[in-house]
């Protein structure tokens, strides 16, 4: 195998799949990446065996062939040669080694056979659908802060994506939950959508696919089955498989009818939040919100460092009561919201009594966004 | 295995005996053990070791061995032997340096197979979990197909074998997992489990050591069936709370259930020095290198513990131990690390030449209880 590449495209080309490459691995043919040089130029492909991305890019092959070189180290050398630099890679039978030239500078790199490399298999996936890149940003954006970083509960780990119909409207939705807070955007259906199954996306492959699609063009293609889904971004491809698991009735979780209704600017809110939050200890960050007419009161106490406390105009026109958040819940939600305006829903409850139901924060110019949150017990 | 372990001690497992009510159901437990995990781990990843007699460990004059290959165990080379003796077992063991960072990272991918399968995750160490798969998530005809599934794909994700024992409770679920060792597994259906403990000699059971077994054989108690019919209140006589415990488990019965959430009870690191010392000042820094062990791990796993302690081994192998219980957490470097220094202090001079240096941390707090404030509550799902 040989090949000569400029030093640009072979980093854009190694950036767009050794992240998937993990820094300690058990297997070590994981830690490479698969180069291939054929007829269309250079693929790269990396692997963690849950998900693998490809990437195929323009080169100059002048012998064809297939190997598996350390994907970092790879990287790290490349991203360190000049601008400008032309890169060639050749790996012949006789020196069994990968040998990567810029100019006067040379490595050889230890490689393992290319047949060993372990592929993902593509089968029993449905039909392309063409989903607008934007929008699928948006939808990744707005749900990935709540996924659950809790292993135990691995079915929560990642991003619910499913298309749905309802009230009519065909709807592919992203839910995303901790067991703690819930996030949920709605897009509408693209052609085809409707009938595939939902999929559970795992975390990593979440972050993967938001960052390829940087590089995506107008429409990103999305296949999937029962185990597995497939972006294809154009150059870049990845295939992953999806959690193995049933996602849970998140519709149950979504108050319905919380009557009192808080809207305050969503800039000072977030402000003010992380002001008094300052002094709070670490694990709790609790925050306890006093609403009354006209404003709501935010105050942290902590046994070592003492009280903080910040008065905030609102709008809200019912009965006083006292709920407790975690602040850290605030400032994701608050980061979602992107009009002028932060609106809170909450649990209609009769005076004095706790207010231990879900709340729901809302987007006064985004309805296809919903959010809930629940509150720390008093 | 120097892995910390989350111990329960032997008067709790024996309160746990007694105390448990009647089974409501009929219960599916898997006991999986990975074969032989360190050494198969070093095998697996330098082909140069396969089928020859590896140990994992130190092979200097006082290392001890952490895992043994089933080649160097034909030697009869056993985990936690001296390596001078394995040495002499076997004088062409190769020692290879154990990376716990790898059997980590391989337990965590052990334990996501599990996890597809149940909640119910009792982990052992690192090569070792009860699973208790009563719900069948996965909906497979029989527990033993469980197993057989969840063996396969450990193979197939980490290129080990693994062996399982199923059965009714964690005790026969464990003591089969034993019975088809390597890659193998052992079902002990409710009918037979009590005939099965009957069979067995008295070591084979939790609780009893050398030194019971040698009290029980000169009470005539030789195998499972002599303490299935001995009277229990005798047995309690001679053996105290494990007495009931044993008349209990040779009966094939316990109802200890897989407990997902048992949680550490103590983190510690401890090292055998490579020359017995005596001055107190080179025992002190001999502590504090362990104390900055810890204080790492504590600070990676934001861990929030209350007790240190501090131990040292004699040169004739007797330990002595000082501990200290803050009345918060102790989350700051400077006061865990005085701590450790007056503990040490406390031991000086020495009674005797010190072998071996150890400093835990114990009594955690699980966060919410550890920051005293409101908990979170959870949807309502």
């Amino acid at each position: 195998m040989k090949l000569t590449i400029e030093r640009a495209a072979l980093l854009k080309a190694l950036g767009h799949v050794q992240s998937v490459v993990e820094r300690r691995n058990t297997i070590p043919i994981l830690s490479n990446v698969l180069i291939s040089a054929g007829p269309r130029g250079l693929a790269l492909s990396a692997t963690d065996l849950d998900m693998e991305i490809v990437d195929e890019t323009e080169a100059e092959v002048e012998a064809p062939g297939q190997i598996t070189a350390p994907a970092h180290t790879l990287y790290e050398i490349v991203r360190k040669l000049p601008e400008g630099a032309e890169v060639s890679l050749s790996y012949t039978g006789d020196d069994p080694r990968l040998q990567v030239r810029a100019g006067r500078y040379k490595v050889n790199l230890p490689v393992l056979p290319a047949g060993d490399f372990p592929a993902m298999p593509k089968d029993g996936l449905s039909q392309a659908v063409e989903v607008e890149t934007e929008a699928l940003i948006r939808l990744i954006d707005r749900t990935r802060f709540a996924i659950s970083t809790e292993e135990t509960r691995y079915y929560l780990t990642g991003i619910y994506l499913h298309p749905l119909v309802e009230e009519g409207r065909e709807i592919l939705r992203a839910v995303a939950t901790d067991g703690h807070r819930l996030a949920l955007a709605d897009m509408p259906a693209p052609a085809g959508a409707v009938g595939a199954p939902g999929v559970i996306i795992p975390r990593k492959t979440v972050q993967e696919a938001r960052r390829l699609m940087e590089d995506a063009g107008e429409t990103v293609s999305v296949q999937v089955s029962p185990q597995k889904v497939r972006f294809d971004f154009g150059r870049a491809s990845l295939t992953s498989k999806v959690i193995d698991g049933a996602f849970p009735d998140y519709k149950r979780v979504i108050p319905q009818g919380n009557g009192r209704v808080l809207t305050a600017d969503n800039a000072l809110f977030a402000a003010a939040v992380d002001r008094v939050a300052t002094i709070s200890s670490e694990k709790s960050r609790s925050v306890k919100l006093a609403v009354e007419p006209g404003r709501v009161v935010l105050t942290v106490r902590n046994m070592e460092t003492g009280q903080a406390q910040e008065e905030l105009e609102a709008d809200y026109d019912g009965a006083p009561f006292e709920i407790g958040f975690n602040a850290r819940y605030l400032l994701d939600v608050s980061a979602q919201i992107g009009a002028e305006m932060i609106e809170l829903r909450f649990a209609d409850r009769a005076g004095g009594a706790a207010m231990l139901d879900p709340v729901l924060v809302l987007d006064p110019k985004d309805a296809a966004s919903q959010f809930v949150l629940m509150p720390l017990r008093a | 295995m120097s892995e910390p372990a989350a111990g329960v001690g032997l008067e709790e497992a024996a309160a746990a005996f007694v105390a448990a009510p009647p089974p409501a159901h009929r219960r599916k437990i898997i006991h999986v053990d990975m074969d032989a995990f360190y050494a198969s781990v070093e095998q697996r990843d330098d082909p140069a070791l396969r089928g020859v007699p590896v140990a994992v460990g130190h092979g200097a004059a006082r290392g001890v061995v952490a895992a043994a290959s089933y080649e160097a165990r034909t030697f009869g080379v056993r985990s936690a032997m001296p390596s001078t003796t394995a040495l002499r077992l076997c004088p062409h063991l190769i020692f290879v340096r154990p990376r716990f960072e790898v059997y980590r990272a391989v337990s965590r991918h052990i334990h996501a197979i599990f996890a597809r399968y149940t909640d119910l995750i009792e982990p052992l160490s690192l090569d070792e979990a009860y699973l208790d798969v009563t719900a069948n998530r996965a909906r497979l005809a029989s527990a033993s197909d469980t197993a057989r599934e969840i063996r396969a794909r450990i193979l197939e994700a980490t290129g080990l074998t693994a062996s399982a024992g199923v059965s009714y409770n964690k005790l026969l679920a464990k003591l089969a997992s034993d019975m088809r060792k390597p890659n193998g597994q052992y079902v002990i259906p409710p009918e037979m489990g009590a005939a099965f403990v009957a069979s067995l000699p008295v070591e084979r059971l939790p609780g009893v050591g050398p030194v019971t077994a040698a009290k029980m054989r000169s009470l005539g108690l030789v195998t499972g069936a002599d303490l299935r019919d001995a009277d229990a209140a005798w047995l309690a006589a001679r053996f105290g709370k494990m007495g009931a415990a044993f008349h209990r488990m040779a009966r094939g019965e316990d109802d200890r259930p897989v407990r997902p959430d048992r949680e550490r009870k103590s983190a510690g690191s401890e090292t055998t020095l490579s020359t017995d010392l005596t001055a107190p000042d080179e025992i002190a820094t001999a502590v504090m290198t362990m104390a900055a062990d810890v204080w790492a791990w504590r600070d990676k796993h934001a861990a929030l513990a209350r007790t240190v302690t501090v131990k040292l081994k004699y040169a004739d192998f007797r330990i002595v131990t000082r501990s200290r219980t803050f009345a918060a957490p102790v989350t700051d470097r400077g006061a865990f690390e005085a701590a450790c220094r007056e503990l040490v202090g406390r031991l000086m001079p020495p009674e005797r030449p010190v072998r071996l240096v150890g400093v835990s941390l114990h009594g955690f707090l699980d966060a919410p209880e550890a920051t005293a404030s409101a908990p979170q509550l959870a949807l309502p799902f």
